[in-house]
């Protein structure tokens, strides 16, 4: 039988390491307050008291919620959690949806962090790139869509970094083509028998970068902002 | 001079730790992008900074020779508290 309260509720190791962080909290926290409270005069006993609360516990705090808050960032609850991303969250968990992103987020392969598995760099120092990016789309949503409507509606539209580094000539379009289907290329192989059957034609093409997965799969968030009625053409594809 | 010096660097440290600690728990109760962001930036350079002060007041105070003045300080209360417990 397994006893209600915290422990049970721990399905994760984020779930662990937010524990974990939040007892170290509580722990510092409260040397700290005996300090400033008491203030005893600075003998040993109180150096290495003051050393734990001031040092070694706020460290593990850092350690182990960076690990918790890094984790929580590949999921799509934080993705969505910017309202101008809704309209993407909301078709990418919709049961009977037939998009791309919906297909793939049914998937437990990607299942809650089917946007960050699609969308994040996948190279060596992809992680980090990764949340680089990140950062500027934090900047971008503070400063031009914070006031936009429930959806982001009279904002700007959005636009995707990898075509635009593409576009000011930053990428080659080989490298671009080659990053595109190395996404994809992740699970589906190029060499698979089925994929060989229904891709005969351009499976050349697909393999030297030629041609890329979405120039024929673009159904991928068609309820984006950009396609709504009355909303300017613009860009689809990573 | 220097021991007043040495409790106000410590009495600092731990002010700006309890800020960090604040939001270094936030961004972990109430995970959002921009809490998050603040927390691993502002939240832990304080708290790194909160801890280079407590190690400059500990340095102080051992170069101050006040580090076994206050262990004696502090041994003679332990003491006198022991002794009353130990009165019937």
């Amino acid at each position: 039988m397994v006893a209600d309260g915290p422990v049970s509720s721990i399905h994760s190791v984020e779930e662990l390491l937010k524990l974990v962080a939040l007892a170290c909290t509580v722990a510092s926290a409260a040397i700290i307050l005996w300090y400033l409270v008491r203030r005893p005069p600075l003998g040993r006993v109180t150096k290495v008291l003051l050393l734990l609360g001031l040092g070694l516990l706020p460290v593990m705090v850092a350690l182990t919620g960076n690990i918790a808050g890094y984790e929580f960032t590949l999921s799509r609850q934080f993705c969505g959690s910017c309202h101008v991303m809704g309209p993407y969250v909301r078709d990418a968990g919709d049961p009977k949806s037939q998009s791309l992103a919906a297909i793939h987020s049914r998937n437990h392969k990607f299942g809650e962090q089917s946007c960050y598995t699609c969308h994040a760099d996948y190279d060596m120092f992809g992680a980090i790139t990764t949340k680089l990016t990140g950062l500027r789309h934090l900047f971008h949503y503070v400063s031009e869509y914070a006031g936009t409507g429930p959806d982001g509606e009279g904002g700007p539209t959005i636009k995707l970094y990898k075509r635009q580094d593409l576009e000011k000539g930053k990428v080659t379009l080989a490298a671009f083509n080659g990053r595109m289907n190395g996404v994809c290329g992740q699970c589906h192989s190029t060499y698979a028998a089925t994929w060989v059957e229904k891709h005969g034609a351009f499976a050349d093409d697909v393999r030297s970068n030629a041609q890329i997965c979405i120039d024929c799969h673009n159904e991928i968030h068609p309820t984006a902002l950009a396609r709504r009625p009355g909303a300017p053409a613009a860009e689809e594809k990573k | 001079m220097r021991h007043e010096q040495v409790k106000k660097l410590v009495f600092i440290s731990g002010v700006a730790t309890l800020a960090a600690l604040a939001l270094m728990a936030c961004s972990i109760l109430w995970p959002s992008p921009l809490l998050l962001v603040v927390a691993m930036s502002v939240g832990q350079g304080l708290g790194t900074l909160s801890l280079a002060l407590y190690l400059l007041a500990i340095v102080l105070d051992l170069q101050g020779g006040s580090g076994s003045l206050d262990a004696a300080a502090e041994d003679r209360i332990e003491s006198a508290g022991e002794a009353k417990s130990s009165t019937p």
